[in-house]
C-alpha cells in the first residue's frame, strides 16, 4: 500500500508528479488500458456497453486532468486496496486522460493549479460552492473536474463518510449540512461542470498536433533569472519526448537541462528534466495548432519555486518572442536582448528608440544598447519582417511596483522534522502613471520585471509585538524568502511556532529615486498533507 | 457589540475584526490556495485573519483536532484515513520531529 512506511513517505516528496513526466516509452493501446481496468478494478466496478465501447461503472462517468486521475488511482490504491504496477498505474492514467480528459477551454482560468502556482487568491466561482467545497480544497480542484450529477452526489456521500466531522465544521454546523451538499451543491455542479459538453465532444474529433520538434523558449527560474533556450523534443512514442534544453540566464551562465515528456489529452504537455542538476518539471498547454506551450516550470521538490514559461514551434519563420528587460527608460542607454529565432534584416525598436550599438548578434539572440526619447507607451519591435508588439515599454518614470505573488503563504519547517521548509519566491512588475499622471489607475503602463531588494516587516500591531518579523524568517537577494524553523520557539510567548503575518516589501530604484511595493505574506504552521493538487 | 466591553485580547480581536477593511483582509488571507477556511479554531489563521486565537504552538493540540479530522486537507485525519499517523508520537510538543507528511503517489 502506499504510504505505508515513513522513508516511503519522505522520497515521494521529489517523485509525487513523475508518474506524468514521460516516463513511458511504449504506446498504450486503448485494449491495453481497458484491459487493466477489467482485471484490477471489476472487484468493486461493473462493466456495461460492448466489447469495443465499454463502460465502467463510476469512471466511465468522469472527466478529469492528468493529475486529477492520478490522485483518483492513489486514492483507490491506499483506501480501497487496488494494486497496479507502475507501467499499469501509467498506462492508466495515460489512457483515462486522453480518452476522459477536459478540452482546453475546460481548464481556461483553473491552469494555476495544474502549474502548482497556487500563491494567489481564487475569485470565487459562487459563495456556496465556496463555502461547501472551497474551505477545504482549492476551488480549481473540483473546477477541473467534469461529473454527471450523480457522480458529484456519490462525492459528496464520500466526504461524508470518509470525513464524518464534515457537516460539524463552521460553515456546515450552522445549516443542514448534507441536504444542501448533495441536493443543492451536486446539482449545482452538475450544471456547472457536467460530464458532456460541447467543448470536449468538439475536441475529441479536433485533429491534435504532435509537439515533437524544436522550440524557441523563454522563462524565468528563481534564484537564477530570465533565460532563453531552445528545447528539442524527439518521439519516442505516441505522446512521449525525449526533451533537451540549452540556453542562457540573462546574467550569461549557460543553462543544460534534458529529461522526458509526456502529452496527455492532445495538449496537456507534463516533461520532467534535469537541469544543471536540479530536477525541474514543467506544465504547458499547448495551443490547439500546436506552434506554442504555455506553463510554468518548477523545482520537483519544491513546487512553489518556478516562474513562467513559454515556447514557440521552430517553423522556419522569423519571429521576436521576447524582449529582455522589457522595459527602457527614456533618456538612458540601456542593454536589451531581443530573443527569437531566424532573426535577419534591420532592427527597429519603435518610434524614438535608437539602436546606439550592436553589441552582439546570432539568429536567434540580438543584444543591443539602446536609448528612447518621446512619449511613454508600448512599442513594437521588429527584425526584418519579423515583429512583437507591444514588446517594449519606454517610460519616464517609474510610478508604481506591484509584489507577486500580492499574498503568499509560507510555511515552517525543516529543524530535524521530516516536512522541509515551504519557501516562496517573489517577483517585483513595476508600471509607469499612464497618461492621467497617477499611479494605481487602469491607464497605468506596465513596464514588466524589475531588479527589487526585499525586505519584510510586521503586518500590524500585533505581528509587531509578536516580533514575527524577527522569528518568521527572511529574504535572500533573489526574493526568496525562507520561513523559520519548525518546533516550539521557547523564546515567544507560549512557545509559540516561528508562525507570522508579515508585509513584504519590494524596493525598485529608478534614476535616483526609489519605489516601493507592498504584498501580504502568511508564515504558516506545515501542511501535513500535500496532495498532487491541493 | 456597543454596549459589551472587551476584557481579554481574544475579545479585543473580536472587535476589532468587525471593520471592513479588516474583514476584507481576512478573506484574502483565507482563500489563498491551500489553506483552510475552517477557521474554529483555523490551522492558519484564525477568524480574524490573525494568530492569536490559534492553538500555539500547534503541537500542543494538534490530535484534538486530527482525531476528529477537523482539517483534513492539511492534517492526516485519524478517524478514517491515516490512522496511524501519530503512532509513536505521544506528546507531539516533545515528538514533533517524527511526524510525517503525506506526500501523495508514493511510486
Amino acid at each position: 500500500m502506499a504510504l505505508s512506511n515513513n522513508n516511503s513517505k519522505r522520497a515521494a516528496l521529489g517523485t509525487g508528479l513523475l508518474a506524468l513526466a514521460g516516463l513511458v516509452s511504449t504506446p498504450v493501446l486503448a485494449q491495453d488500458a481497458q484491459q487493466i481496468i477489467r482485471d484490477r478494478c471489476l472487484a468493486c466496478h461493473t462493466e456495461t456497453g460492448s466489447a469495443e465501447a465499454p463502460s465502467f461503472s463510476r469512471i466511465s462517468e468522469q472527466r478529469k486532468t492528468p493529475e486529477g486521475w492520478l490522485m483518483t488511482i492513489n486514492r483507490m490504491t491506499h483506501l480501497r486496496g487496488l494494486e497496479l504496477t507502475r507501467e499499469e498505474k501509467r498506462a492508466l492514467v495515460k489512457h483515462l486522460a486522453d480518452t476522459q480528459g477536459l478540452a482546453p477551454e475546460e481548464t481556461e482560468g483553473y491552469r494555476y493549479l495544474l502549474e502548482q502556482d497556487t500563491n494567489l487568491v481564487e475569485n470565487s466561482i459562487d459563495q456556496g460552492l465556496a463555502e461547501t467545497c472551497g474551505r477545504c480544497h482549492s476551488e480549481a480542484r473540483f473546477a477541473l473536474q467534469r461529473r454527471t450529477e450523480q457522480e458529484w452526489k456519490y462525492l459528496v456521500d464520500f466526504h461524508m463518510g470518509q470525513f464524518p466531522t464534515t457537516e460539524l465544521h463552521s460553515l456546515a454546523r450552522d445549516r443542514q449540512w448534507y441536504q444542501i451538499a448533495s441536493n443543492d451543491t451536486a446539482a449545482d455542479l452538475g450544471k456547472r461542470f457536467p460530464l458532456i459538453t460541447q467543448e470536449w465532444n468538439n475536441w475529441q474529433k479536433a485533429s491534435k498536433s504532435d509537439l515533437m520538434g524544436r522550440w524557441r523558449v523563454t522563462g524565468f527560474v528563481p534564484g537564477k533569472g530570465e533565460f532563453d533556450a531552445w528545447m528539442t523534443a524527439a518521439k519516442t512514442s505516441e505522446g512521449h519526448y525525449d526533451v533537451t534544453l540549452e540556453g542562457l540566464y540573462a546574467d550569461g551562465t549557460a543553462l543544460n537541462g534534458e529529461g522526458k515528456a509526456t502529452v496527455y489529452t492532445g495538449y496537456e504537455w507534463r516533461a520532467s528534466l534535469t537541469i544543471d542538476g536540479v530536477k525541474m518539471r514543467q506544465v504547458m498547454a499547448a495551443d490547439k495548432q500546436g506552434n506554442s506551450l504555455e506553463g510554468r516550470m518548477f523545482v520537483a521538490a519544491e513546487r512553489e519555486i518556478g516562474g513562467e514559461l513559454s515556447a514557440v514551434r521552430d517553423q522556419g519563420k522569423a519571429a521576436v518572442v521576447a524582449v529582455q528587460p522589457s522595459y527602457l527608460r527614456a533618456g538612458e542607454p540601456a542593454e536589451l536582448t531581443l530573443i527569437g529565432q531566424n532573426l535577419k534584416g534591420d532592427i527597429n525598436l519603435g518610434e524614438g528608440v535608437v539602436v546606439e550599438k550592436v553589441l552582439s548578434r546570432a539568429d536567434d539572440r540580438i543584444t543591443v544598447l539602446a536609448k528612447a526619447t518621446g512619449n511613454e507607451g508600448l512599442r513594437t519591435v521588429r527584425v526584418g519582417q519579423a515583429a512583437s508588439e507591444s514588446a517594449l515599454a519606454v517610460y519616464s518614470e517609474l510610478a508604481r511596483v506591484d509584489v507577486t505573488p500580492a499574498n503568499a503563504v509560507t510555511r515552517i519547517g525543516g529543524a530535524g522534522g521530516n516536512l522541509p521548509k515551504v519557501r516562496a519566491s517573489y517577483r517585483a512588475v513595476g508600471y509607469s502613471a499612464g497618461a492621467d499622471g497617477k499611479p494605481g489607475t487602469e491607464d497605468d503602463l506596465r513596464l514588466g520585471y524589475m531588479p527589487a531588494s526585499w525586505s519584510i516587516k510586521p503586518a500590524d500591531e500585533v505581528a509587531a509585538h509578536d516580533k514575527d518579523d524577527k522569528y518568521a524568517g527572511s529574504f535572500n537577494a533573489a526574493g526568496i524568502f525562507t520561513p523559520g524553523d519548525a518546533g516550539l520557539n521557547p523564546e515567544r510567548k507560549m512557545s509559540a511556532n516561528n508562525v507570522g503575518r508579515l508585509t513584504v516589501v519590494a524596493t525598485v530604484a529608478d534614476g535616483s529615486t526609489q519605489v516601493e511595493g507592498e504584498g501580504s505574506m502568511l508564515v504558516a504552521v506545515q501542511d501535513f498533507v500535500r496532495r498532487v493538487l491541493d | 457589540m456597543k454596549h459589551l466591553k472587551s476584557l481579554n485580547k481574544k475579545a479585543q480581536l473580536i472587535n476589532k475584526a468587525v471593520s471592513p477593511e479588516e474583514v476584507e483582509d481576512v478573506v484574502a488571507m483565507q482563500t489563498v490556495v491551500g489553506c483552510t477556511a475552517t477557521t474554529d479554531p483555523g490551522w492558519e489563521l484564525d477568524p480574524f485573519g490573525g494568530l492569536g486565537s490559534l492553538c500555539q504552538p500547534m503541537e500542543s493540540d494538534l490530535y484534538g483536532c486530527a482525531d476528529a479530522c477537523w482539517w483534513p486537507a492539511q492534517v492526516p485525519d485519524t478517524m478514517n484515513t491515516y490512522p496511524e499517523w501519530g503512532d509513536g508520537v505521544a506528546k507531539a510538543d516533545k515528538d514533533w520531529r517524527k511526524l510525517d507528511g503525506i506526500f501523495e503517489d508514493a511510486e
